[in-house]
C-alpha cells in the first residue's frame, strides 16, 4: 500500500521534473520545501483545535461515557446486593420454616406423650379405684360373712343348746355331754362350702 | 488489493508513467480552444502548449477555487491582492521572525486547514452536546453522536491508551485531535473544489514537529534525568573501555532514530495524500485524453482509486495517531 503510493509519488515527481515545460507560470514546482507561513498557521490552528476539542468535545464525551459506565457498574453492584439480600432472606425464611416445623413436631410429640401419660394415669387411677372398690366390697363381704358366721354360730349354739336342752331333759345337766357338743361345734365346718373359719 | 496494486505499480513503471503528465497535458490541446476543464488558467501561449492540471491541484497557492455558475463551474478567488499583471500576490508582505523572512499570508491550504478545524469542532462539539442530551433523556447515545462517540472511544481505548502506557489519559486529547484534524483535512481534499492541506509538506512537518515535542516532553516528564540516557548512549553492562566507543558510535544513531520518527510521519502522510491525488488526477486526465470508448477504463480506475483514497484518508489519520501514541509510549516506557 505504502510502497505503491510511494512509487506513484516518485513516478509523479519524476514525471514532473522530467517535463519542465509543465511549469506554466515559470514557478519551480517544489513540493518538498515547507512554507514557513503555512507551518505557523498549522501550529496555531492545531493548538487552538486541541484546546477547543479537548475542552468542549472530548472531556464531556468521555465524562458522559464514564458516568454511564459508573452508572452501569452501580446498577450491577446494586443488583448483586439485591440478589444476595434475597438469598439471605430466603435462607432466613427457610430456617424459620424449618424451625417452626420442628417446633410443631415437638409439640405433637409432646402432646402425644402427655396424652399417653394422662391415659396411663387415668387407667391406673381407674384400676386403683376398682381395686379399692373391690377390696371394700370384699371386706364388707368378709365382715358380713363373719357376722353371719357369728350369728349362725350363736344360732347354732342356741340350736345346739336347744337340742342339748332336749337332751339334757333326758341326761340332766350332763356337763360332759355339753362339753362334747361345744367342742364338736367348734370343730364343725361352717356351712357347706368347705371354707373354714379363719 | 495486491494484484490491483501490482497492476498500478506496473502501470506506473512503464513508459506510460513518465508520460502520464504529458498525456494529461496533451488533453488540453483539443480543449484549449473551447473551455477550461478544471477551471485552471488556460495556457496563455499557443494552443499547442500543454497545460499542467496536476501541479496546481496538489500545490499550495494564494488562490481559492469556489463553485461558480460559468462555463467551467469554478471561479478563482484571490486570497491576497491582485497585482496589475493579474497575478495573485500574498495578502501581506513577509515579516522577519528570528532572522528569517516568513510570509504569514493565508493560502489555499491554510483556508482548508481552518475549514477542517471548524468542521471538526462543529461535528465533535455538536456530538458531545447531543450525547449529553441523549444521555439525560434515554440513558445512552444513538445516531450520529453515537457513531462519533464510538470512534472517540475506540481511539481512546484501543489506540491511544494501550500504546502510551499506564496513566496516559493526558495524551488522549492530543491523539484524538491529531486524528480528527488530519482526517478532516484528508477528506476535504476528496470533495470537489477542495484542497488537501495534508498534501502540503509544511502542514505534515508541523504536525510531526508537534508530535516530536510532545514525545520528547513526555519522555522528560516520565524519565526525568533518565531521559538523557535516550540521547547519550552509556551502557553500564559493557566493559569499561567499550563504553566511550559505543557512546561515540551510538549517540548519533540515537539522535537519528529520534528525528527519523517524526520525519517518517511527515513524509508518510504527505506522500500518501499527494500521490493519491496525482493518481486520481492522472486517471481523470486519461479519460479525456483517450476520447473514445476506451475512456471507460480510466473512468472505472478513477472511481476505484477515489474509493481507495477515501480509505487512505481514514487510514493515514489512524496511522499518524497510532504511531504518535507508540512513540510516546516507547519513550515513557523507558522510565519504568
Amino acid at each position: 500500500m505504502r510502497s505503491l503510493l510511494t512509487t506513484a509519488f516518485s513516478a509523479a515527481l519524476a514525471a514532473l521534473s522530467a517535463t519542465p515545460l509543465l511549469a506554466q507560470e515559470g514557478e519551480k514546482v517544489d513540493l518538498l520545501s515547507p512554507n514557513a507561513g503555512v507551518m505557523f498557521w498549522t501550529l496555531i490552528i492545531f493548538v487552538v483545535l486541541l484546546f477547543v476539542l479537548s475542552r468542549f468535545a472530548f472531556k464531556p464525551l468521555t465524562a458522559a461515557v464514564e458516568a454511564r459506565e459508573k452508572h452501569l457498574e452501580e446498577m450491577i453492584q446494586s443488583a448483586k446486593a439485591d440478589r444476595d439480600e434475597a438469598a439471605r432472606l430466603l435462607a432466613e425464611q427457610q430456617k424459620a420454616l424449618d424451625a417452626s416445623r420442628a417446633e410443631a413436631q415437638r409439640v405433637v410429640a409432646e402432646s402425644r406423650i402427655t396424652a399417653e401419660k394422662l391415659r396411663n394415669d387415668m387407667m391406673e387411677q381407674t384400676k386403683q379405684q376398682q381395686r379399692e372398690l373391690l377390696d371394700r366390697a370384699r371386706g364388707e363381704i368378709d365382715n358380713e360373712r363373719k357376722r353371719a358366721i357369728t350369728d349362725l354360730r350363736r344360732e347354732a349354739v342356741d340350736l345346739a343348746l336347744a337340742g342339748a336342752s332336749k337332751l339334757v331333759e333326758r341326761n340332766l345337766d350332763d356337763q360332759t355331754n355339753r362339753n362334747l357338743v361345744e367342742s364338736f361345734l367348734a370343730s364343725a365346718p361352717v356351712g357347706g362350702n368347705g371354707r373354714g373359719q379363719r | 488489493m495486491r494484484p490491483f496494486g501490482r497492476m498500478l505499480t506496473s502501470l506506473l513503471r512503464t513508459p506510460i508513467a513518465h508520460g502520464v503528465a504529458v498525456a494529461v497535458a496533451l488533453m488540453a490541446t483539443p480543449l484549449a480552444g473551447g473551455g477550461k476543464l478544471l477551471g485552471q488558467e488556460p495556457a496563455p501561449a499557443a494552443a499547442e502548449k500543454p497545460v499542467d492540471y496536476i501541479t496546481p491541484h496538489i500545490t499550495d497557492s494564494y488562490e481559492l477555487e469556489v463553485p461558480w455558475f460559468n462555463s467551467h463551474f469554478a471561479k478563482e478567488v484571490c486570497l491576497g491582492h491582485h497585482e496589475p499583471s493579474g497575478h495573485c500576490a500574498p495578502l501581506w508582505g513577509p515579516v522577519n521572525i528570528a532572522g528569517k523572512e516568513v510570509n504569514l499570508s493565508p493560502t489555499k491550504h491554510v483556508v482548508f486547514m481552518l475549514l477542517s478545524a471548524l468542521v471538526a469542532i462543529v461535528i465533535l462539539v455538536g456530538s458531545a452536546i447531543a450525547q449529553r442530551r441523549q444521555q439525560q433523556r434515554a440513558g445512552h447515545t444513538k445516531g450520529f453522536a453515537g457513531g462519533i462517540e464510538a470512534m472517540v472511544l475506540y481511539l481512546r481505548n484501543e489506540v491511544v491508551l494501550p500504546n502510551v502506557g499506564p496513566h496516559g489519559e493526558h495524551y488522549v486529547p492530543f491523539g484524538l485531535t491529531l486524528f480528527f484534524f488530519i482526517l478532516f483535512m484528508n477528506l476535504f481534499g476528496l470533495i470537489p473544489y477542495g484542497a488537501t492541506a495534508t498534501g502540503n509538506i509544511a502542514v505534515t512537518a508541523t504536525l510531526a514537529l508537534i508530535t516530536l515535542v510532545v514525545v520528547e516532553v513526555s519522555g522528560i516528564i516520565t524519565q526525568k534525568a533518565g531521559y538523557l540516557g535516550t540521547i547519550f548512549y552509556w551502557n553500564n553492562d559493557l566493559p569499561m573501555f567499550m563504553r566511550p566507543i559505543m557512546f561515540v558510535v551510538m549517540t548519533p544513531v540515537e539522535l537519528i532514530s529520534k528525528l527519523s520518527k517524526p520525519f517518517a510521519l511527515a513524509i508518510r502522510l504527505f506522500a500518501n495524500m499527494t500521490a493519491g491525488h496525482i493518481v486520481v488526477l492522472a486517471l481523470i486526465g486519461l479519460i479525456f485524453a483517450f476520447k473514445s470508448i476506451a475512456s471507460g477504463a480510466p473512468l472505472l480506475m478513477a472511481v476505484a482509486i477515489m474509493a481507495l483514497e477515501l480509505f487512505v484518508a481514514l487510514l493515514q489519520a489512524y496511522i499518524f495517531t497510532l504511531l504518535s501514541s507508540v512513540f510516546i509510549g516507547l519513550l515513557r516506557e523507558g522510565g519504568h
